[in-house]
């Protein structure tokens, strides 16, 4: 019973997140590689749910002893992707906030004159 | 040495307390002056307006952005004018006005493209001189340059020095990464004792502790991103 709970959430969650990522895409939030991207990670969400041993065979095929342990191992992998990426996103967004103030502070000066 | 050879750039940062005493010992002696105000919330906005002479230009950060990005955007507007020799100079009142002779002399004889004003570091308050410590050795690992003062605000350049040195960092660790592009332009390097004077201003800003380690931090990125 307590199986089937959690793969019927699982299951819930996979198609609520397929329709917003198809739902942003379509407003022109996300580019076609980004929906992709999400799309298999949400797919991957729902065939794990209905199916939770496909996880133990893809580990033991990557020689990881349990499928839990692949999924977690996976996660953390793909978050530090994203806190990677974040902190260059922000690093760039600082970069170019300083070469604005610094051009603004250049520009200014030169019409006073 | 004539002045009106020499462009002095003054970052400022919320320097209300002394900022007009420096700007006035720097105009009585006739140097050409660029002040570059990085944000600053306090009254220096204000207190910079009534300085209107032909010899001192006002360059206003909308946003404070740090010790880097003001020195760049003064040496940016240093190179547009007609000047030979480029001067940074901090606004605290640390430094004394004399001392700026002493930095360009090696210019003006040819014997080096840049200076770097050593300061005395047995006059330093212990915090300060431990700050300044590791940032030596940090520069020293990093970059492989082993000067006495990699944190002086009182550096002498070129014209052309000036214009072959890139600032990226846009914090306090400009002072080292000015010190490694110094090397990686093949310039030649040479430091000069100079004075400074200790106020409660002067240390309570600059290099303490928590600075040196932030920019640890960033240097160990920056060599990273090289790789």
């Amino acid at each position: 019973m307590s199986r089937l709970l959690y793969q019927v959430i699982g299951i819930l969650i996979g198609l609520i997140g397929i329709t917003l990522s198809l739902k942003r895409f379509k407003e022109g939030k996300t580019s076609p590689t980004v929906l992709i991207i999400w799309l298999l990670a949400w797919l991957s969400l729902i065939i794990i749910s209905i199916n939770p041993y496909a996880t133990s065979y893809l580990a033991n095929i990557l020689g990881i002893g349990r499928g839990l342990d692949l999924i977690l191992i996976l996660a953390i992998i793909g978050a530090y992707y994203i806190l990677f990426r974040i902190y260059i996103m922000i690093e760039n967004l600082e970069m170019e906030l300083t070469k604005l103030v610094r051009e603004l502070a250049l520009r200014e000066s030169e019409e006073d004159e | 040495m004539n002045p009106r050879d020499v462009t002095i750039i003054v970052p400022v940062y919320n320097e209300e307390g002394t900022i007009i005493q420096v700007i006035n010992d720097l105009m009585d002696r006739g140097y050409d002056i660029i002040i570059v105000d990085d944000g600053s919330t306090d009254s220096t906005p204000y207190l910079l307006q009534r300085f209107k002479d032909d010899n001192i230009k006002i360059y206003r950060h909308v946003i404070n952005r740090g010790l880097g990005a003001a020195l760049r955007t003064g040496i940016e507007a240093a190179l547009s004018r007609k000047t030979s020799y480029i001067v940074t100079f901090d606004a605290d009142g640390q430094h004394d006005p004399d001392d700026i002779e002493k930095v360009c002399k090696p210019l003006i004889d040819d014997k080096a493209d840049a200076v770097i004003g050593k300061r005395n570091f047995s006059e330093m308050p212990l915090s300060r001189n431990i700050g300044n410590f590791i940032m030596n050795i940090i520069t020293l690992i990093f970059y492989g340059i082993k000067v006495s003062d990699s944190q002086s605000g009182l550096r002498a350049f070129t014209r052309t020095a000036a214009s072959k040195i890139k600032i990226n960092d846009r914090g306090y660790g400009v002072s080292s990464e000015i010190i490694s592009e110094i090397k990686r332009r093949g310039l030649r390097l040479k430091e000069v004792p100079i004075k400074t004077i200790y106020t409660p201003e002067t240390i309570s800003k600059g290099t303490n502790l928590s600075v040196g380690i932030r920019i640890l931090v960033k240097l160990i990125i920056n060599i990273l991103k090289r790789l």
